[in-house]
């Protein structure tokens, strides 16, 4: 069978559909997808509902404060008397933010490993990587996880100018990007507290979020922008009365905006919702997007052809996500018979699990698991996210982590029947060198080791 | 089915086999002291049982050359048979009784022959009539004549006597399977995987370069395969350090009755006497770390080496041997009646081959196992029959009095 490269490996387009676009097949999928891979990934595409099983980010907020206040009612009294540390450290207040961030990290991807509809969690995770925070500082830890939650998956299938309305107000997002501290240097708060603009978010909406690094915007767009944003802030829990987004009105920079071209002589928090309008329908912003979406789920060049018509049906449909995943389904360039991409670790791992249809896997083990390989939630350290690109998961050290980990794994899978797992995983789009080298394995854990790491899991 | 508790001190188990777990760190290998809530009023307010008898079952899973381990050296057929293999000894073999040899690497293995405390078994198989590794593998863990996933020999055998045991193991192997007396135990952090699998993929990214350029450059850096110079491969003593730990939860008054180490490699397709020169070392070192682990219990204890079938007689093209039926038995401990070569030898000529290309097995594994419990943990014929109801023990004395 396969003589060359991997490309000679013909995989099918249940396959495809199973492995591309979703997490891998769970239990039969596969068969499932078999009769009609394309309307099964089309079904695929549900809305994604999180239960209140976890902390909004308004009660983290609350709480942090919380946390801030007891750790300095501690030191203070720490300083009055140092010799009862063991006392005071045992009194420490709990650290809710780290909690809520493990358990939620684990949740998703624990949602994702049980889901029978996995092509939805694989978008959610896009844009969860598209608008990128990390889980840096003290309350940056409790809110990174909730803005798929709150922001994200509500409008995961919806609009994504919808999207964006949503995530760029979000607490999570003005204090990742500093954004709830700028204020406009006519303002009147300006004036009196010397407080002044920062770029931050209004940089990172067009590069990363909306147009696109080469999208046509000026450093004069970046400030016109930030300007424009002023006074798009969070309430300080303790401090002041409620908790969540505010709009201060004292902040922001009097007058008209021009971004790109276009004046904004709206008033208040209306002029900046115009202009993130404005961004998310700008015809960059359909290119920037697009490309993301067919370079994460199609192929690492995806065909010119293939962005064109997604980008088209954006336009069209005031960029609806649901409507653009399926003109991606739709297009046959999508479905190329030969694997594309290197699954990064979050993919591997979830696939992994799927495969051995693991109701659940320890919320700690999977963490750590993620860590090892590089792919630690809500830590990528940049709003560009983690890479999307083969060359960055791909490194020795990187793959020697995953043989491991997946000699770990099969491990505690002895009773897994391996050629079960590969017939319902990969179906018959198995090179006869892998097929044979799975069988001939000196042992169950050997075996199931070979199938994990063979090109045909680790790539789609 | 009984579920088996398991115990570990990785962090990284499924949440299943997280719950009740207990740990107190031991000196030394971070071992965790095993706790059998089920049995600890046994435990604690039995009498003490130092000398109790204890059984170890070793796995080689990958199907030992049991001509290249325990060699016939007077058979005429055997050097024409194998003209690569049989030259590729670096060192004089190791004589036995009869015309049979040890592989030179395993020194421990011949010294205790010599103390009467090792008695080889050659030509024997569990019955299995076919050649695939797993199913081999399966078949001699659950000891019922077919192949049952959720019950196996050892577990049947200590719900009988009502003995504990443990698996060195992240999860159950079939053995142990079916019984609540059970405990696994498995280092924490495992470095690095084993080097077969390295190998094995190795060759599985022969059409996929970069993922091979990753994995050679990977391995480089972990010193696991020689430079270009030909270094030799810096990692060794894994199964040493099983086995070390191995003895320390079997010695004392919490220690296990009888626990299942498994060690793989065997399967060696090429490269033959490479291999098994390493691998053979390997074993022998780590037995003999087992017995010195146990210190006085090695006069009560009888390890039993087992593998799921033979190899080809005749070498293969590739400086290796193929999948075959009859293989060979090791029984070592201080209790073992042995320092002889036990077995009906078949002959290796064609028409005395099984299938006229396996060595042929005279006599079943279980048998001997059998043998074992009976002599060793003093079951009854009807207590065996629960532990294996289509075999029958031999009687021959292969435990001391």
């Amino acid at each position: 069978m396969s003589e060359n490269s991997m490309s000679s490996t013909i995989i099918s387009r249940a396959n495809i559909a199973v492995n591309r676009f979703g997490y891998g097949a769970r239990g039969d999928e596969l068969a499932q997808a078999e009769k009609d891979p394309k309307q099964w990934v089309e079904s695929q595409l549900k809305p994604i509902k999180f239960n209140g099983d976890f902390p909004h980010s308004n009660t983290i907020l609350i709480e942090h404060a919380k946390y801030q206040k007891e750790k300095k009612r501690q030191k203070k009294q720490q300083r009055k008397n140092s010799q009862s540390r063991n006392m005071q450290d045992k009194k420490k207040a709990k650290n809710f933010s780290r909690i809520a961030l493990r358990n939620m990290s684990a949740d998703t991807i624990n949602q994702a490993i049980a889901s029978s509809n996995s092509v939805s969690w694989r978008l959610l995770d896009f844009f969860s990587n598209h608008f990128s925070v990390t889980a840096h500082g003290q309350l940056m830890v409790g809110l990174s996880a909730t803005l798929e939650r709150e922001a994200i998956a509500p409008h995961l299938l919806g609009n994504f100018e919808d999207m964006l309305m949503a995530v760029e107000p979000h607490p999570g997002m003005l204090i990742y990007l500093n954004n709830e501290k700028s204020f406009g240097p006519n303002s009147r708060m300006a004036k009196k507290r010397k407080k002044g603009l920062n770029e931050n978010l209004a940089r990172e909406i067009m590069e990363l979020h909306t147009l696109g690094v080469d999208g046509g915007y000026s450093q004069a767009d970046v400030i016109e922008l930030a300007k424009g944003i002023t006074g798009w802030s969070v309430k300080r829990p303790g401090k002041e009365r409620g908790e969540g987004f505010v709009f201060r009105a004292y902040g922001h920079e009097p007058g008209a905006r021009k971004l790109l071209g276009k004046t904004y002589s709206q008033k208040g928090i209306a002029q900046g919702s115009q202009m993130l309008r404005d961004l998310a329908m700008h015809p960059a912003t359909a290119k920037h997007v697009c490309y993301k979406l067919a370079h994460h789920f199609v192929a690492q060049n995806p065909p010119a052809s293939l962005l064109k018509e997604m980008q088209a049906t954006w336009l069209k449909t005031h960029g609806n996500i649901n409507a653009v995943m399926r003109c991606l389904f739709d297009a046959d360039d999508a479905w190329l018979n030969s694997t594309q991409k290197y699954k990064a670790p979050r993919e591997f791992v979830i696939s992994t699990l799927r495969a051995l249809s693991l109701k659940k896997y320890n919320d700690k083990a999977l963490l750590s698991t993620l860590i090892n390989l590089g792919q630690q939630p809500f830590n990528a350290g940049s709003p560009a996210g983690y890479s999307d690109d083969e060359l960055d998961w791909l490194g020795a050290s990187a793959l020697m982590a995953r043989i491991d980990w997946s000699t770990k794994v099969s491990g505690y899978s002895k009773r897994v029947n391996t050629e079960k797992v590969m017939s319902r995983a990969l179906g018959s789009s198995v090179s006869e060198l892998t097929y044979r080298s799975v069988l001939r394995a000196e042992s169950r854990q050997q075996a199931l080791t070979l199938l994990l790491m063979s090109p045909e899991f680790q790539r789609r | 089915m009984k579920k088996p508790k398991i115990i570990n001190n990785s962090d990284d188990l499924p949440t299943s086999a997280l719950s009740r777990r207990k740990f107190i760190t031991m000196t030394g290998a971070g071992l965790a002291v095993l706790s059998f809530p089920m049995s600890s009023a046994f435990a604690f307010e039995g009498k003490k049982q130092l000398a109790s008898p204890k059984i170890v079952w070793l796995l080689l899973r990958g199907a030992l050359d049991s001509l290249h381990t325990i060699v016939p050296t007077f058979d005429q057929q055997y050097k024409t048979l194998r003209p690569k293999l049989s030259t590729s000894f670096k060192s004089p073999l190791l004589p036995l009784e009869k015309g049979f040899a040890l592989h030179p690497s395993l020194k421990n293995l011949h010294q205790w022959y010599q103390e009467k405390s090792l008695l080889p078994v050659v030509a024997v198989y569990s019955g299995y009539p076919k050649r695939s590794h797993f199913d081999g593998q399966d078949y001699l863990e659950s000891g019922k004549g077919e192949i049952d996933h959720d019950s196996g020999w050892l577990a049947r055998a200590i719900e009988v006597k009502n003995k504990r045991a443990l698996a060195v193991s992240r999860s159950t192997p079939i053995s142990l399977r079916s019984s609540d007396q059970v405990n696994t135990w498995y280092p924490s952090n495992l470095k690095d995987a084993d080097e077969d699998i390295y190998a094995a993929l190795d060759k599985l990214y022969q059409n996929d370069e970069s993922l091979r350029a990753s994995l050679e450059s990977g391995l480089q850096v972990r010193g696991l395969v020689g430079d270009k110079k030909g270094k030799k491969k810096k990692r060794q003593g894994k199964f040493i350090d099983l086995s070390k730990a191995c003895a320390k939860l079997m010695v004392g008054e919490q220690g296990v009755d009888c626990a299942m180490l498994e060690l793989g490699g065997w399967d060696t397709h090429n490269n033959q006497g490479t291999r098994l020169e390493r691998n053979l070392a390997e074993l022998d070192q780590g037995l003999a770390a087992l017995k010195s682990g146990l210190g006085e219990e090695w006069r009560n204890t009888v390890v039993i080496v087992g593998t799921e079938f033979g190899r080809t007689a005749k070498e293969n093209g590739t400086g290796g041997t193929d999948h075959g039926t009859g293989s060979a038995l090791f029984l070592a401990g201080g209790a073992v009646n042995g320092g002889k070569v036990q077995g009906n030898w078949p002959g290796l000529k064609a028409e005395e081959l099984f299938q006229q290309r396996d060595l042929m097995p005279t006599t079943n594994s279980f048998s001997w196992i059998a043998n074992v419990l009976s002599q060793h943990w003093h079951f009854t014929e009807q207590e065996l029959k629960q532990v294996f109801p289509h075999v029958k023990p031999y009687e021959q004395a292969i435990i001391r009095s």
